[in-house]
């Protein structure tokens, strides 16, 4: 009865091999030496990126130092603002070639700390192209080494300075003509519409006319800042406030406490940005400060003071609530571990220990293989979180699940699913010679393989109360982490352990008998259910020519499965039948392999079949929900995957209904579907910054209020209560 | 509760309202020092005064310690009845935070030869100052003036080599104004990390 199997035990074993391996792959990556075109800090990494393959003599050319930030790092703008330093460039060029500035893009507002005792510096998170123009000789050859020193000042906190050296030789072999070109184009533009402006004891104001091209972006922009080229004129922390006119704008700005030099002019960029402060559109301003009126701008429409946020470019507005104490965090991952039990992936593999206790009985035997079965639990969740800390701490962007978003690890569990299944229907037995379970006491080794495979089968549900407690443990420190997953297996573990402990609770449990061999027959069908489910993700993660491969693959396997079971039950030509299930067997693997090699293939966005199949429902990106955000639409975050089960329960059972469609629609709310069935940077920062580590997550964000976290298991009732409070 | 009991008080504190601008009095204050004695600017009425924002945690403080610009400073001044207080503004909660003795004994270390090291946790005086940087300059001059506000040098950099080529503004403005007169360049924008308030 007892489910023992050295070939699933083995299965697990190459998951976590394999998981290890990727691990060390990440760790090699980082620690690698970097190629002489990009050099890297501790948070930068800075490429030299060229706009051709080769260059023409005597033509100029535009390179870009391209800096990539760590996620909440910035580096500077020209101006830095109240405090940093500019990141500069110096060329090394062969003789003759000419290098021109750095041409800056529009930067952003970057505020540290809180009003009053905030200071805001100017610059670029995430990544940035400073581009420069080359000018080789006429008498150029063709062919030539470009040599940069890159230095800057990488911030978060604190501010540590970064420097490498790059070189690029010409002709090259990858060009970054896309990147490059995209560069230019965002670079600011002259202001082609009229300025002016005036200054009072406190405040400079610039009244700005823009032309219809420049009017048609300020209009709808959330923000327009303006960013002093020169400084010591304007007080960088003090929000500035923006007046809308029919005819132009106001900007009243600060001017500074302590200024430095002659102030003789309003000179730097008006920068239209989201509501987050991402630029949209900028040009350069040059308005002499004059002592005559400033224009008549019509009547007034608006009028705002722009703040700063808290905190270093928060890409979206935070949510509201109190974070989670550590003995919280412990309290929900115990109830959500024992809530797991119930998830339809558990179920099955759960029923089947059950079963193994009433055949105990009870006693120090029925005891030890509760604790054992426990240890197992809790050191499988022990070793995930390992492997999750460790693979975040490379730099690896990913979150709960993620051992579910690599096809490899979906098909391997689809074949140990199916294998257990044929196991169960009575296909075969996995016991060499012996077939009747009843007969074999089930030993210990086989309790703790039964509590890995119950955390193996658990993953794919990230229960109810389980998401506050992971995004938790993933934003503490490695021994907090591994506590609250620790307290997870525990409670998954409890009802077992109580079960082994107190005999008389055991004895209520039916008596062993021949009714067993039908139930675990019967139970063979949740696994079969849980293949298709897995086949489908696989389905949904490479197409359907990988899940094709794999269920051919599948029934290779069966028909290994079956043989072996011949030559368990028949006295005649066992090895017969056992080297045609061998063959078999191997032609399964290699089956498998093949459904591999094409998993392995790169995906295009088509097969994210679960975000596109609604006509309502858009593909999330961020870019496009900030901007949202930012224009104060509503906007509701369906965070999702196809390995995820209570995301699709909810799916199908809430957000996917008629009334709750209808009920979006009637509040203008614009639906996104952030699909994390495969791995996704974008995605695993968006959980991040909603305090999550996983799915499913449900966000609302309503204009003029704190966006809404739904909880993990929908009802049209919280949804539609949750509309109920839009404006 | 602590945040709203700061707002509170920050109604109250003129902190950011007047500014602390070349050419008026600087405001005066009152801290303890990394030895436990308290410090008065306007005790020290009738002396120049330099005041230097300083966080050891900080890689362009270290630049000015680790190159002995600032020690060199420091020692210059003192020869010349000059009193420099160095403030330490870092909020206990930050990283960079040093408990006074720490803070005595990494100036000590460095050799560092200021009247007194200041200990201004809660940032108030910093902020009174509109201090930004760390390092950032003050020198206020016998009749309680503010006569410097600004950067130590020329070269924005964190790289101690840099300190041989710069030209050092608190040097040129405490020659100048010792002298009695005028100080050509008496504002500058300070460089460096940002104070940790």
């Amino acid at each position: 009865m007892e489910l023992v199997q050295p070939s699933w035990v083995y299965s697990i074993m190459k998951l976590i091999v394999k998981l290890v391996v990727a691990l060390l792959l990440v760790l090699a990556h980082t620690g690698s030496f970097a190629l002489s075109a990009s050099g890297k800090s501790d948070h930068v990494t800075a490429t030299l990126l060229a706009e051709s393959t080769q260059a023409t003599p005597g033509m100029a050319f535009t390179a870009a130092v391209r800096l990539s930030m760590a996620p909440h790092w910035h580096t500077y703008w020209q101006n830095p603002g109240d405090s940093g330093l500019a990141t500069t460039i110096g060329w090394t060029l062969p003789e003759g070639f000419k290098a021109g500035p750095i041409q800056w893009p529009a930067p952003r507002r970057l505020a540290l700390g809180t009003p009053p005792n905030q200071l805001v510096n100017f610059g670029y998170e995430g990544e940035v192209l400073l581009l420069t123009e080359i000018t080789p000789p006429a008498s150029f050859t063709g062919a030539a080494m470009l040599q940069a020193k890159v230095e800057w000042l990488e911030c978060k906190d604190v501010c540590i300075p970064g420097a490498a050296s790059l070189g690029l030789a010409l002709p090259n072999a990858s060009a970054a003509a896309a990147a490059i070109q995209a560069a230019k184009a965002a670079l600011p533009q002259a202001w082609a519409g009229g300025a002016q402006g005036k200054a009072d004891e406190a405040n400079a104001l610039l009244a700005l006319l823009p032309d219809a091209k420049a009017a048609a972006v300020i209009g709808p922009a959330a923000r327009i800042d303006f960013f002093p080229l020169e400084e010591g004129k304007i007080e960088s922390n003090a929000p500035q406030k923006l007046e809308r006119f029919e005819q132009g704008l106001m900007l009243t700005l600060a001017r500074a406490k302590q200024p430095v030099g002659e102030f003789t002019r309003l000179q730097g960029l008006v920068v239209a940005a989201t509501a987050q402060g991402q630029p949209i559109w900028s040009a350069l301003v040059n308005a002499p400060l004059q002592t005559q009126a400033l224009p008549p701008l019509g009547k007034l429409v608006s009028s705002t003071v722009q703040r700063d946020g808290t905190g270093l470019g928060a890409a979206m507005p935070p949510v509201g609530g109190a974070p989670l104490g550590l003995f919280a965090a412990l309290g929900l991952a115990l109830l959500g571990g024992l809530i797991l039990n119930l998830m339809p992936c558990v179920f099955p593999v759960l029923s089947l220990k059950v079963l193994s206790f009433a055949q105990l009985g009870g006693g120090a035997r029925a005891r030890s293989h509760g604790l054992v079965f426990a240890a197992g639990i809790v050191l499988s969740f022990l070793a995930l979180a390992g492997v999750l800390v460790a693979l975040r701490a490379g730099g690896s962007e990913i979150g709960w699940g993620f051992q579910l978003q690599s096809p490899a690890v979906i098909a391997a569990l689809a074949a140990l699913f199916f294998v257990l299944a044929l196991n169960l229907a009575g296909v075969f037995e996995f016991a060499f010679g012996a077939v009747d379970a009843n007969a074999q006491p089930a030993s210990l080794r086989s309790a703790f393989g039964n509590g890995v495979l119950a955390v193996v089968a658990a993953s794919p549900c990230t229960a109810p109360f389980m998401g506050a407690a992971l995004g938790y443990a993933i934003t503490q420190s490695i021994g907090e982490a591994l506590a609250v997953f620790a307290a997870l297996g525990v409670g998954m573990a409890l009802p077992y352990v109580l079960l082994a402990w107190f005999p008389g609770w055991a004895a209520r449990l039916p008596r062993p008998g021949a009714w067993m061999v039908r139930f675990k027959q019967f139970l063979a069908f949740p696994l079969f259910a849980t293949v298709v489910w897995l086949v489908w993700v696989l389905g949904v993660q490479v197409g359907v020519d990988g899940a094709a491969w794999l269920l051919l693959a599948l029934t290779v396997l069966g028909i290994a499965a079956w043989a072996w079971g011949i030559s368990q039950t028949s006295a005649l030509k066992k090895s017969a039948w056992r080297a045609s299930s061998a063959i078999a067997l191997g032609v399964a693997l290699w089956l498998g392999f093949l459904a591999q090699a094409i998993s392995e293939a790169p995906v295009g966005a088509a097969l994210g079949a679960s975000a596109t199949e609604s006509a309502v429902w858009q593909a999330y990106t961020a870019t496009r929900a900030e901007e949202l955000v930012a224009t104060g639409k509503p906007v509701f975050i369906d965070f999702t995957a196809a390995w995820c089960v209570s995301c699709q329960v909810n799916k199908k059972a809430v957000l996917g209904t008629r009334a709750i469609e209808a009920a979006f629609a009637a509040k203008n709310v614009t639906l996104m579907r952030a699909d994390w069935t495969r791995r996704d940077p974008e995605i695993a920062r968006a959980l991040h910054a909603l305090g999550r580590s996983g799915v499913p997550v449900y966000v609302l964000y309503r204009p003029n209020q704190a966006p809404l976290l739904l909880p993990e298991l929908l009802t049209s009732g919280i949804v539609l209560d949750a509309l109920k409070t839009l404006n | 509760m602590p945040k709203l009991a700061f707002f509170v008080a920050a109604l109250f504190v003129p902190a950011f309202s007047f500014a602390v601008t070349v050419g008026q009095s600087a405001p005066d204050f009152a801290l303890i020092g990394t030895d436990g004695k308290p410090a008065k600017l306007s005790d020290f009425k009738g002396k120049h005064v330099v005041l230097e924002w300083v966080n050891p945690g900080c890689p362009y403080v270290r630049k000015h310690y680790d190159s002995n610009n600032m020690q060199a400073l420091q020692k210059d001044a003192a020869g010349k009845e000059v009193v420099w207080l160095a403030v330490n503004s870092t909020n206990p909660t930050h990283a960079d935070f040093l408990k006074p003795a720490d803070m005595a004994s990494w100036m000590s270390k460095s050799g560092g030869a200021p009247k007194a090291t200041l200990m201004d946790q809660d940032g108030k005086v910093g902020k009174l100052y509109s201090a930004k940087t760390t390092p950032q300059m003050y020198i206020v001059d016998p009749k309680g003036q503010l006569v410097y506000n600004g950067a130590i040098d020329d070269k924005r950099s964190a790289n101690p080599e840099d300190v041989k080529t710069s030209k050092n503004f608190v040097r040129l403005a405490l020659a100048e104004t010792l002298a009695g007169k005028a100080v050509t360049t008496a504002a500058t924008t300070p460089y460096g990390c940002s104070v940790k308030y």
